[in-house]
Formats: structure tokens, sequence, C-alpha cells
């Protein structure tokens, strides 16, 4: 067997490899797993209003007066979110294109349980969902005043507010209420396959290990799911 | 329990590669239920060529469930509805009398239908082209223990080698994904010492003939080792994605 | 037909001490240059063991190699289910073996009906084969400590098989298959699936090509070649019923018969003794349960005939072990004609068990108590859950029933020790010739048997063909092909105009009936007789009654079963008339006629110590029966005793 190596620009071996369908489920397994990383530090952030106004307040100044530092970070979150999303439909299209003709008749033979794993043919929709979330979530937040100054939602929100205020008004809104419930909690369901998923992609899986991730993925989910459907819930019923 | 059955049959009948295809129903009646599905098959092709209608053509040979020339969706489900069994260890005392059983053919671009329910499967042997192999030349062997082989190794080797090559993977797969199949041939030289020489060209070569072939990537749905008569597991593709990153990293 | 004495064949037997043989003879054997050997194209018909071994190697050696098979990959020849393992003259067990030990036992195993020399060669190179195939991956069992393991199988009293679990056919299968397909990647094997080969094209007396029909658009098809290889398997299912893959056929083997090759030994067929008994009409195939179950597996029968209990409440004290009763020193592990005999005289006698009374138990209980449920699946689960799937019946709890079935033919086309046939060019390999197993094949030696056709020996007899015979360019254009190309067209087009009333089915069940009946596990003059009347009028009606629906030009099923039972009809004639010509019992070939007082076979050296091989004298005319003295300087021919 030969190997065929060597290239134009000295990473063209890396973007064969990742081009390949393996290739490309790696990279949506490690910017997944790193917008799963994503997920847990702004979760944590987003705990602070429990904590109260002002530490709220203050780790929202403190991350937006990082500037340059912030801009490399959002670019880059971008970037996973761009990839991840693109190589989510790249994918399933070929997939899809794989079996021109559909079944008459599909059954599934793997063992029904309370804990099956989540059918990985729901990842694309779930996944259509989290990204309407997320571009909600973005109005709502990174271009606040835009979506205000165009008199789409949020006009009872002062333009002026303080984070904790900001995003208790807009989370006092119906529609956003709404969406951020339900959203997180599609959220959790995509990341229950997705974390553990993304562990097999990588190849890491092992009798002894294996049993534990899938629980690990479990619990991420669900903490995923009640951190963020816990603050629509908190602004709708406490503030 | 009675001992025959009498059932409805939605069978795919296409005559050639470019026809199209449709469904056709037929009933058969007093099937012993020690019958195998293809012996239950054979008595509706008897029946069917006394009334000069022309059999219905499906793919099998040992009847042992070694070969793995059998295939066919039987009510969606690759094999039938029990596990590690090939369509031709089916045994009719599965099912019940009045029962209706849709049998469709393995559905892949990959595997375009050749009649019937009889598939083209030869894009597994240009997999196993690409890579499946040992360079060795005949005569060249040292004894065959010369190298040690921990037990535990070739006990997985051995699991890994068992795959039938039947295409079952494929067709249940909801993306018609080849990764059992080729992870199964992966892992199996991987595992072994002789494997090791070109452990990242095979690795490199197979995946790339696999997507080159037209088969759809894997997204952990896990069906494939649910449909597998030959028992391989998932297991194999962790490691068919372990050998695929290390070789990716990995110089020569 | 006639018995009247013809020349004797040669069988090209190397001059020189035995153990030196076939050094001398590669010694002799002339080579093809390098640079040479891409001017050469070479036909393999079969990629089984045979078959993918030898296409594999030749083409290593540079041989441009044409590789044919009738399934839809090389992967799928019926070596594949071959279960228990392969036997090697290896002693890594330390308990005697050597390669004489082999070759010995495997001489007697054939009731003194094989030839010595090759034989002996075969147990000389049972130890590379092993090598070679540890070398390409295969996953045999091995001990914790890294070495290879072995078991013992039938008749033989040491430990030489190797294996992986009860599959080592599909291993090794495998491991051939991938070292095929390497070839297929450098460019030196094309590939030729779902081909049936329907005749051998001979040219100038030399085998040139062969004709195919591609099975999937129906073309007729012609190949030319400087050498034919055929490794087309056995012809187990003109028994219709025969653990034998649906599709084995005698059809490659029976063209070239027709083209003037010779049929040597057609009556040694194998009956072995573990299998699924038969359960109804409509049985398709048999299922084998591997020999290696008669290790822990005790063979009984209830000691009362006609006893209906279920063998749970047989008390020890009424079972006979018939096997352990009659041969005290090999028990459960007699050959596999012994214990298929011992099997049908059980039943016969009324002491058959199950609802057709046609079974045996194979029981486990010693062993499970013995060694542990655990044990006993690590060893044969796959075989087990084999059984329970087809009898729905849980073997680790109740015994398993068996029955002697159809499993192999020993008998095939003759060839020289060079494993080429009386018509130069044409290579016979593996379960297709008739050379190494006599009168019966001791168990795991067919798969060690193709393997070292195909491995060592062809690679280097066939470089003798071509360097040796002058070759002139033949094309497919050859009025020969045109001629062969024509012949298999018309056949094709009268099995469609036919339009009978029976189908080829049928017709394939009557014949089955009637082999395993008068030429099955015990034949007679006056059976065979009966049996040849009746193949005879079986024949006259297929070819006035049977119906074939289709057309020839595309994918058809029933057309190609029907060309194989069309040769099968005229096959079983010749098996049938090779038995009653025989007018002795050995091996798997028992004629009641002539037995011991123990029903054992009862050789006749003085009359039959010889190869008896049928040539066709055409369409018309009853083949013509030669012989080759078979001669023994190693061993003495004596009674089998596996008392």
């Amino acid at each position: 067997m030969k190997r065929q190596t060597g290239g134009c620009c000295g990473l063209c071996w890396l973007w064969s490899s990742l081009s390949s369908t393996i290739g490309q489920k790696i990279v949506m397994a490690l910017t997944g797993l790193a917008l799963c990383g994503f997920l847990l530090v702004h979760l944590g952030g987003n705990l602070l209003l429990y904590v109260g106004e002002q530490k709220y307040n203050d780790y929202a100044h403190a991350l937006h007066a990082q500037g340059a530092l912030l801009l490399v970070a959002e670019i880059g979150l971008f970037a996973m979110f761009v990839i991840h999303i693109g190589l989510a439909f790249r994918t399933s299209f070929a997939n899809a294109a794989a079996r021109p003709i559909a079944y008459a008749m599909r059954q599934s033979k793997q063992d029904p349980g309370p804990l099956a794993q989540p059918p990985s043919g729901v990842m694309l929709a779930t996944g259509i969902v989290v990204l309407v979330f997320l571009l909600v979530h973005l109005s709502d937040f990174k271009f606040f005043s835009v979506t205000r100054a165009t008199g789409l939602r949020h006009q009872s929100v002062p333009a002026d507010a303080a984070p904790f205020a900001r995003a208790v008004g807009v989370l006092q809104d119906p529609i956003s209420a709404l969406v951020y419930f339900a959203g997180s909690l599609v959220l959790a369901y995509h990341v229950l396959h997705g974390f553990a998923s993304a562990f097999q992609t990588l190849g890491l899986r092992h009798p002894k290990y294996t049993p534990l991730v899938k629980t690990l993925s479990l619990v991420f989910a669900i903490v995923v799911g009640v951190g963020f459907a816990s603050f629509p819930f908190w602004a709708w019923t406490f503030r | 329990m009675s001992d025959t059955l009498n059932l409805t049959l939605k069978v795919w009948r296409q005559a050639s590669p470019s026809a199209p295809g449709e469904f056709k129903t037929y009933k058969v009646y007093d099937i012993s239920t020690h019958m195998s599905f293809l012996e239950m098959l054979d008595v509706l092709n008897e029946d069917l060529i006394s009334k000069g209608e022309e059999p219905i053509a499906f793919d099998h040979d040992c009847r042992e469930g070694i070969c793995g020339s059998c295939s066919l969706m039987i009510n969606g489900q690759a094999h039938g509805p029990d596990r590690t069994t090939t369509t031709c260890q089916l045994h009719m005392r599965r099912f019940r009398s009045g029962d209706m059983i849709v049998i469709e053919p393995w559905r892949a671009r990959a595997f375009p239908v050749i009649r019937d329910l009889v598939v083209d499967r030869s894009a597994f042997d240009r997999i196993m082209t690409a890579g499946g192999y040992v360079s060795v030349n005949t005569g060249n062997a040292v004894d065959g223990n010369a190298v040690l082989v921990p037990k535990q190794n070739a006990d997985k080797a051995f699991a890994s080698a068992t795959c039938i090559g039947c295409g079952a993977c494929v067709a249940a797969c909801k993306n018609a994904s080849a990764m059992l199949f080729v992870s199964a041939k992966v892992s199996q030289f991987a595992l072994l010492p002789q494997g090791q020489p070109e452990r990242s060209q095979r690795v490199e070569a197979m995946v790339a003939k696999m997507d080159e072939e037209g088969f759809g990537g894997c997204t952990n749905t896990n069906e494939c080792e649910a449909a597998c008569p030959a028992g391989i597991t998932v297991d194999n593709i962790a490691r068919l994605n372990r050998e695929y990153i290390r070789a990716t990293l990995t110089a020569e | 037909m006639t018995t009247e004495a013809k020349p004797v064949l040669d069988g090209r037997i190397p001059a020189g001490p035995m153990a030196d043989k076939w050094e001398l003879c590669q010694r002799e054997l002339k080579l093809v240059a390098p640079t040479n050997k891409r001017k050469y194209d070479i036909i393999v018909v079969g990629t089984g063991l045979a078959g993918g071994s030898a296409a594999a190697s030749l083409a290593e050696l540079g041989y441009n190699v044409k590789a044919f098979c009738f399934q839809d990959s090389a992967r799928r020849a019926h070596s594949i289910a071959a279960q228990g393992g392969i036997n090697a003259a290896k002693n890594y067990q330390n308990d005697g073996d050597s390669v004489w030990r082999l070759f010995y036992d495997t001489i007697k195993g054939g009731d003194f009906r094989s030839r010595e020399a090759n034989v002996y060669r075969l147990a000389q190179l049972s130890a590379n084969i092993i090598d070679q195939c540890v070398a390409q991956g295969v996953p045999f069992a091995r001990e914790y400590g890294g070495v290879l393991a072995n078991r013992t199988f039938g008749g033989v009293q040491v430990s030489r098989t190797f294996y992986a679990r009860g599959q080592t056919g599909q291993q090794l299968l495998l491991g051939a298959y991938s070292a095929l397909m390497r070839q297929v990647n450098l460019g030196k094997v094309k590939m030729f699936p779902r081909r049936e080969m329907l005749d051998l094209v001979v040219v100038d007396g030399v085998a040139r090509g062969i004709i195919c029909r591609n099975l999937v658009n129906g073309q007729i098809e012609t190949y030319a070649a400087h050498a034919v290889l055929l490794c087309t398997g056995g012809y187990g299912n003109a028994y219709y019923l025969s653990t034998n893959a649906k599709g084995c056929n005698v059809t490659a083997a029976w063209r070239a018969y027709k083209r003037g090759a010779m049929f040597a030994n057609p009556c040694y067929t194998q009956i072995h003794p573990t299998c699924i008994p038969v359960t109804g009409e409509y049985q398709s195939k048999l299922t084998l349960m591997s020999e290696s179950l008669r290790n822990d597996g005790r063979v009984w029968v209830p000691l009362k005939a006609d006893d209906t209990r279920s063998p749970e409440q047989i008390p020890e004290a009424e079972r006979d072990y018939y096997l352990e009763r009659r041969y005290p020193s090999y028990g459960n592990m007699a050959p596999r004609d012994v214990a298929s005999r011992a099997a049908k005289e059980r039943c016969d006698a009324g002491f058959g068990v199950g609802s057709s009374k046609q079974a045996v138990y194979l029981d486990f209980t010693a062993a499970i108590q013995r060694d542990g449920e655990s044990t006993v699946r690590a060893k044969y689960g796959n075989l087990f859950d084999m059984y329970q799937k087809i009898t729905a019946e849980d073997p680790y709890k109740s015994p398993m029933r068996i029955y002697p079935a159809i499993h192999y033919t020993m008998g095939g086309l003759w060839v020289d020790y060079y494993l080429q046939s009386n018509v130069p060019g044409l290579f016979v390999l593996g379960e297709a010739n008739f050379s190494d197993h006599g009168a019966n094949r001791l168990g795991a030696s067919a798969l060690m048997q193709g393997l070292a056709d195909g491995y060592f020996v062809v690679p280097n007899t066939v470089a003798d063909h071509l360097a040796t015979r002058k070759l002139t360019p033949v094309s497919t254009d050859h009025p020969e092909f045109r001629r062969c190309q024509e012949e298999t067209t018309n056949r094709i087009k009268k099995l469609l105009s036919i339009s009978g009333k029976r189908t080829v089915e049928s017709f394939h069940r009557a014949l089955g009936k009637i082999l395993w009946e008068y030429c099955g596990m015990s034949r007679s003059a006056k059976g065979l007789e009966v049996a040849i009347q009746k193949i005879r009028g079986l024949r006259t009606e297929f070819w006035q009654d049977v119906r074939v629906l289709g057309a020839s030009n595309n994918f058809n099923q029933d057309l190609e079963h029907a060309g194989r039972v069309a040769d099968f009809l005229e096959f079983g004639e010749v098996l049938a008339q090779d038995a009653l010509t025989r007018n002795e019992s050995c091996g798997g070939h028992f004629r009641e006629e002539y037995q011991t007082k123990d029903n054992d076979t009862l050789r006749d050296d003085q009359n039959f110590q010889h190869v008896a091989a049928w040539e066709y004298a055409g369409e018309n005319a009853p083949a013509v029966r030669r012989t080759e003295p078979l001669e023994f300087t190693e061993v003495k021919p004596t009674q089998r005793s596996y008392k």
C-alpha cells in the first residue's frame, strides 16, 4: 500500500483528512464539545443573576471591558457555530443522498428503553430549533439596541438599562420567555446525544469509561436544560 | 400455536436495474413454522413458476448464516426481526398466521438493485481492494508462533473479523453508511501485529474509498450494530475513528 | 457401460524417496523468467480456498490472472462455511505429531485409496499454510501466552488442528480473499464475479479458455488464456440435500469432462455424521454441526427400540453410547464414514430418536458438568446458537439431535502429481480434484488441501506447463471459441424453449432422492442398477418437461439452476456407475455386499487398489473407465481399525 503524502501549502494533508465523512464528523465533534464548554461558561456567568444584581452587572462590565480579547473570543465562537452548523447541513444532505429511494417500511432493531439514545435523526431538527433560538438570543442581547431601535421588540426595556435590568426586562417579554424556556430544553436534548456522540466520533470509547461518558452526557444535558430554562421561569415568577 | 401459517407478502419486484419497481402482493398458505424464511420464498417461487409467473430473485447461497449472500429488509428490519441472525437463519415460527410481511431489497445509492431483491454489493469488494489486507506474498511467512499475539487481542481481532459482508449495516443505517463494515476490517488488522506496518495507509485508503463509493457518514445511531447478523459492535467504529485520527496526525 | 481394461493412467509421480519427492520435483520443474511472466494469462475459476489462494499467489508471481466466481463476491465461496479447523503437522503440542504421522493418518483415513506421494506433499506443506495464514492476519485461536491453540479432530490421536472458533473456513477464506483483493488493487488480478463457467475451450489439445455466462445481463462471454485452473468445489448438491451452499454445482467440472478431462472416483462421497436432521419436504439444505463437537459431545441412542421418552427421562443405564461401545480407543472421535454408518445402522434398527426417528443424540451434559457451561460456550458458542436458531431447542439443556448428511466429495477431476488433468493446461485444485483424500477425508483436511494446492503447489507446476509447452497465440476469435460459445447459447435456448410443466427444483429434488436412497450411505449392485435406470428416465423427462421461465439476456436464477441440474442429471449416472463398478467397500463407499462381520468396510486390494477415472466417449456412448494403479511403499494397506 502506498500512502498519499505531501501537498501544496503544508496543511493539505489536514484539509484532505478533515474533508472525509469521518473528518467532517471529527470537526463537528470538536466544535460541538467546544460549544458545550462555552455553554458551561455562559451558564456559569448567567447564574450570577441569582447571586445579585450588582455581581451580575460587575461581571457583564468586566466581560465587555476585555475589548480586543472579547472580539477575538467572539470571532472564535462565531467560527465554531458556523463550522458546526455548516457541517451539520452539509453532512445531512450528503447522508440523505446516500439513500435516494426510501424504504416503504422501517423499524428499529435496537432495544427501546427509557435511557435509549435519542435517535440521531432528530439532531438536525433540534439543531435548527437551537439555531433559531440562538438568533433570537443574539437579537435580544448582542444586538439589543438594534432590535429595540428598529421597533421590533423590547420597547418596554429602557435603552440604557444596566445588564441585569436588561436581562430581566428581555426575559419578561412573553415571546422571549417562551423561546428561552423551550429553546433551553431542546438544546438539552441536542447535547444529550451530541456530547456522548462526540466521544464516539473522536474514538474515545472504552468499556471502562464509556458508561461514565454516557452518565456525564445525561448530567450535562440536565444541567444545561434546567440551568438555562430556569432563567425565564425565574424572571416571570420572582421578579 | 398452529404448525402452519397463512401469510400475505408484499414484495418489491423490479425487472432490471433501470426498470421502475413496484410492490406486488402474494399470498402463501400452509407454511410450516419450521421453515426458514428463504424456504418460504422457495415455496412461493415454486408456486409462481407453476402459474407461469417469473420467480422472485433474491441472493442466497450457504443458507447457514456465514456466506453473507442473503439480505432482505423484512418489515423494515434488515434480516428480519431477530438479532444476530441472517435472513436464511430466520425461521417462520417467528411469525403469526395472518401476518402481512413487507419484503424490500437493501436500499442505498452504493447498492443499486440488479433485479427484484438482488442488489449489487461490489462496492464492498472495492473498499477491501483499497486496503483490506496485509501486504505479504505467499512464501514470506515466518513460523506461526514466532510472533506472539495476546489471547485477548486475538479474540478481539477475531470478533471483528467475523463480519460476513452482507451489507445489513448499510441497509439499516439511516445514512446508508458503511462505517461498521469498514471498521470491522480496520479493527481486525489494527489489533494484530501483522497489521501494524500498513496501519495508517489502510485506514486512510479504505475510508477514502468508502466515501468515493457514495456511502453516507456515521451519526452514531447504532442501528448498524443492532442489525448486524455477525454481532459486530460499534466499538469498532470508535476504533476506526481513532485509527483515522492517529493516521492523520502521525507522520510516515 | 464397460469395464474393459484400458491403458492405465500415469500420475507422473516423481522418483526418489517419499520425503524428497516434492523437493526433487521442484528441482526439475522449469521456471518462467520474471519478465516473461507478464506475458501469460491464467484463468482461475472459483474463488474459494483453492481458487482464491491460487489466483493471489500466481498474481504475486507476475502472471495476469482472471478470476471468476458465480457469487456476487469472491468472499462468498462455500469454503467460508467450513467450521472446525485446519490440520498442520506442527507438533506444537509435543504429542508425537510429525509430517509422517499426518501423512499416515490421512492415508489410513482415506482407506488406502489415495496417492501416497500427493498426501505426503500435503502433510509437508501443511505447516507452511499455518504460517502463511498467520502472516495474513488470520486470527487463529490462541493460548493466554500468545501461542497458537490446537484441538483434536476425528480419526487421529494427536492435537494438530488449528482453528478460529467454529469459523475457521471463514477466516482462512477471508485471508485468501484479502490476498486476492490486494492483487486486484495492484492490477494483476481482474475479478469477474457473477460469472458462471459453462464450457472449457480446448485448442489443439490444450486448455486455452472458458465460456462464461454473465449472470447479471446474460451475455455469453469468452476468455482466452495460457492455462485454466478449475477450483470449483465438489458435487455434493447432486444429492439435492447436502451441507453445500445452494449454488454449489458440478457444471464447470462436468463441462471440462465433456471436453476430455477424466472424472475420477465419483462414488467417493462423504457423509458427515453430525448434521441437523431433515424436518420436512420443503427442506432446502442441511446444516452441519462441526465435527469438533464430538470432542466434548457424546453420541447415544436409547437402548430400547422405539423409545418415545424425552432424552432427559432416559436414565444413564438405558442409553447406548454406541460409538464408545464399538470403538473404545477412538470412541466419539471415530472417522466420519465410520460414525455415519454407525448412526444409520442404529436408526435402521429402530433406535433412532426425534419425530422422524432418523436422528441420534449428541449430548454435552458430561462436558458441561466437567468444564462448566462458560467453557463449552467459549468453544462452541456459535454452533450452539446456530442449532438453536434452526431447531428452537437449547442444546445447553437437552442434547442435540443429529443425523448424517452429504458433506464433501472426495472424487473429482483426475489430476496428476502436478495437479494437471489429462487435458494439458487444465489444472484442478481443491475439492474439485480427486487427489488427496482417497475414499474418505479426515476432518480439518479439506482446508489444508485447498490451500496447499493454491498457495504452494500450483504456482510451481503451472510455470512448468507454461515454460515447457509450445503455446501458440490463441484469441477468443479462434473458431473453437466461436463453436463453444454457440453450443452454450443453443443449450440455454433449448432449456428456455421446452416450456414443460415441472419445475427445475422438483427435478433436482427427485434426483437427490434417487441418489440418497441408492447411492448414499450404503449401496448395493441391485440398488445402483435401479438408480441408473431412474436417473436416465428422469433425465429424459427433464429435457421434455422442464419449465424454465424468463429470458436468457437478464438476471435469471431459475435458468442458472436449470443448467446445473441438467449437468447433475448426467453426472449422477456416472456417479452411480462408478459405485456399481467398484465391487468393494472403502471409506465413504459402502457396498452392502462387501463388509466385515462388524459391518465395517471390506476392501478388495487385489482388484480395486486403483483410481477409477471416467472418460467421456460421446453423447450416447457409455463413459469409459480407466484406472491408475495405486502403489503403497510407505504404508502397508491394512484393515482400518478404530477400535
